[in-house]
């Protein structure tokens, strides 16, 4: 008799305290805590752990599943990544790997289909890897795709053909590839977009006055500096000295925020940065009030809306998976059919990022791709506008 | 010098590299630590040691020109990336990698010929200068040229080592491959000095002029130091390309090139046995501290980007004192150690 007892009180307890054992899975991510990076990656690491820690309370334990995120510092380093990558694969068997930058890009992209793990990577995509197939994905367009949305809102407020000066370096691919994508917008759009020329300058030039000069001549309405922080800085010092009043645009690596560790933002004033998730300024945004929440360490900002973005997109498309193949059964490619098989909501994505739409034809979102900025008023960055900006159409380059 | 009570009767016993039983059972248990090393520990470990390797096979290459030729180099890195790119050239036609890796160093050794040529004209800083135009031009012509030449701003594509059917994909496989390889090439590196060529690098070395009174042919002897240590970089560029499987222009800086030259001036530039230690002691520090600061990281005893600020201050600090307590390279060091012991029981001078 107190065998029969001891065995249904323990069923009963079992059946009480839910599963037996959630499935564990880990997403393993890329993270730069001794390159050029490191002193915006604690933020950045900070908002991947408060969505896995928020996501595991409220909607893992319903489904569950567990996911741990394994951060690994590959130092934006090719090779730590790939000897770093099969540690990684045997050890840890990740469903997902979140990616940062381009040498996780150039590093993996080869070998992903081949060990049937994707990665989702936070920082836009370049042109260059723009091929179909891949398992590398990002959760945005690419930097063009962000220019161009910021740059088609500013042509329809002002009418008439937008004449863009461009300043970047031919030291980095990407930075190249970036400026390629934005000749192809003026290419596809003469009526409305010019590229009245582009100025190849140092990755940090001392001056950029001579090369600005020449390219006011032409009056363009605002400037392309995709490239480097130093190069955003030397633009905005070579407008003031000529007293020009040209909006700057930049991306996210080298935005206001990072500009204004080095000069006033005041001699800013009207300049953007361009990008495709959630300004973290946006009124109302539910993913920061989760971080908030659920941070144990870190600020929110740019790159932490960015990496808490990322950190979202990848654990709903666990949820799909789940919900898919069971939740035992999730691999890698399982991960891959969910991130491709559905369009995954703004509402969903907490506000974090527009509606993406993913497939095997891009390495970022298709359809209707939708881009945001900010920009400097009165000393201060704030959002640009209260919504998303749709993005033209953009051929590949 | 030779340890106490050891003398050799014929010609052939004293030109051995290994003189003694003990240095040949010394070498077997290296050798034999390396090869069961993967077995023992995990993948990272072992992929830190392939890249130890193909490290070591660029240095080599600098000891040659540098150490033994007395020829300032600062493009090894620049070197290394040509043969990466003909690798990943010449493998995308579908060629062996018994075929591409000796295709690929000759194809660096022709290109740094170009480059030598001024070693007729100039030296010290002013040779350093032409090597550096090399570093610098190096991506602004992989860039120029059509993209289906070299891959332009994309970069290659590189297929991994297949031997026969068999793909050397996995980390271990291709240690091994890499240990093979840096095998030879040790091999090769501690014979040159021994060579007549090894000789006259050295005579150019020391002193130019009196070497061509000696009959030596300078300017060929200066040429022939370049093209000699590239071809140790078009065999690491080779490497290179197929551990990464991927080549681009920025995995090949001048930064890089930096840190090879600082991996030959910490060991020491006068023998290989320098090379090695340059790679490994940087290696070392450099894998030390990064691991303390992923457990500190991970443990939440401090934030990410102070510490490992940190450990690019503590780096430069041993290399600081390596420098200042050893100016002649850790080689120097190694050998009054074993110097030491090889005169035992007699005290050294």
């Amino acid at each position: 008799m107190k065998y029969k007892c001891a065995i249904v009180a323990g069923a009963m307890l079992a059946m009480a305290s839910g599963p037996l054992s959630a499935a564990e899975y880990v997403m393993s991510a890329s993270a730069d805590y001794s390159g050029p990076f490191a002193d915006v990656m604690p933020n950045a690491m900070s908002g991947i752990n408060a969505i896995a820690d928020w996501w595991n309370a409220e909607v893992g334990k319903d489904l569950g599943v567990t996911v741990q995120v394994k951060i690994y510092d590959m130092r934006y380093d090719a090779s730590v990544i790939a000897r770093t990558w099969p540690a990684i694969l045997s050890s840890d068997k990740p469903i997902l790997h979140l990616g940062f930058g381009s040498p996780d890009l150039v590093t993996l992209m080869k070998r992903l289909p081949n060990d049937k793990v994707p990665m989702l990577i936070g920082t836009a995509m370049v042109g260059l890897v723009w091929a179909p197939d891949g398992w590398h994905y990002s959760i945005r367009p690419t930097y063009s795709h962000e220019f161009a949305g910021l740059m088609s809102d500013l042509q329809e407020k002002k009418g008439g053909k937008l004449k863009i000066g461009a300043v970047s370096t031919q030291k980095s691919a990407g930075f190249v590839d970036q400026v390629k994508g934005v000749q192809k917008l003026a290419e596809m759009y003469p009526d409305r977009f010019e590229v009245l020329e582009v100025q190849w300058v140092e990755a940090s030039p001392v001056s950029v006055t001579n090369n600005i000069r020449a390219m006011l001549d032409g009056q363009p309405d605002v400037i392309l500096v995709g490239g480097t922080t130093a190069q955003v800085i030397a633009t905005a010092q070579a407008l003031e000295e000529l007293g020009a009043d040209v909006p700057i645009i930049s991306s996210t690596h080298n935005g206001l925020s990072e500009v204004a560790k080095g000069i006033d933002l005041a001699k800013m004033e009207g300049s953007f940065s361009a990008f495709s998730f959630a300004p973290p300024a946006r009124d109302g945004l539910p993913i920061r009030d989760v971080y908030e929440k659920h941070k144990k360490d870190g600020n929110w900002g740019l790159i932490t809306a960015q990496s808490a973005a990322q950190a979202l997109l990848a654990l709903r498309v666990l949820e799909h998976a789940v919900k898919t193949v069971g939740a035992d059964n999730v691999t890698g490619e399982a991960m891959r059919a969910a991130l491709l098989d559905r369009v995954y909501t703004e509402e969903e994505l907490l506000g974090a990022l527009p509606s993406v739409d993913f497939d095997t034809t891009a390495p970022f979102p298709i359809g209707e791709i939708k881009a945001t900025a900010e920009v400097v008023e009165g000393g201060k960055i704030v959002p640009y506008g209260e919504g998303w900006m749709p993005v033209p159409p953009l051929e590949k380059w | 010098m030779l340890p106490t009570g050891v003398h050799f009767e014929t010609y052939a016993g004293e030109a051995r590299i290994l003189k003694t039983r003990r240095a040949t059972v010394w070498l077997g248990l290296l050798i034999l630590g390396l090869v069961i090393l993967p077995q023992a520990v995990g993948p990272y470990t072992v992929g830190v040691f392939t890249h130890m390797f193909i490290t070591l096979m660029a240095v080599y290459g600098l000891y040659v020109t540098v150490g033994l030729g007395g020829q300032i180099n600062i493009a090894q890195s620049a070197f290394v990336g040509v043969g990466a790119f003909a690798t990943a050239k010449l493998s995308g036609y579908g060629l062996p990698f018994w075929a591409v890796i000796p295709m690929a160093a000759l194809i660096t050794g022709a290109v740094s010929v170009i480059f030598a040529l001024p070693a007729a004209k100039v030296k010290g800083f002013y040779l350093a200068l032409t090597t550096l135009a090399a570093q610098v031009m190096f991506p602004i012509v992989i860039f120029a040229l059509p993209m289906d030449w070299l891959g332009g701003l994309v970069g290659m594509a590189v297929e991994p080592v297949r031997l026969g059917p068999i793909t050397l994909g996995s980390p271990v496989h291709f240690y091994y491959f890499t240990l093979v390889l840096v095998g030879l090439l040790t091999v090769a590196a501690f014979n040159l000095p021994r060579t007549r060529f090894g000789r006259s690098l050295m005579a150019v070395r020391d002193n130019d002029v009196v070497a061509e009174v000696m009959g030596v042919p300078v300017f060929r002897t200066k040429v022939m130091a370049f093209f000699a240590g590239s071809l140790f970089a078009g065999v690491a560029g080779a490497c290179t390309a197929y551990f990464l499987q991927f080549v681009t222009v920025e995995s090949f800086t001048l930064f890089a090139s930096v840190w090879y030259l600082g991996m030959l001036i910490v060991g020491g530039a006068a023998s290989p046995v320098g090379a090695i230690l340059g790679v490994v002691f940087i290696t070392a520090v450099q894998e030390g501290l990064h691991s303390a600061a992923t457990v500190m990281l991970q443990s939440g005893a401090a934030g990410g980007g102070m510490l490992f600020a940190l450990t690019s201050i503590v780096l430069g600090g041993c290399i600081l004192v390596a420098l200042i307590f050893e100016p002649r390279g850790l080689a120097h060091r190694w050998s009054v150690i074993r110097t030491a012991f090889q005169l035992w029981p007699f005290p050294r001078n």
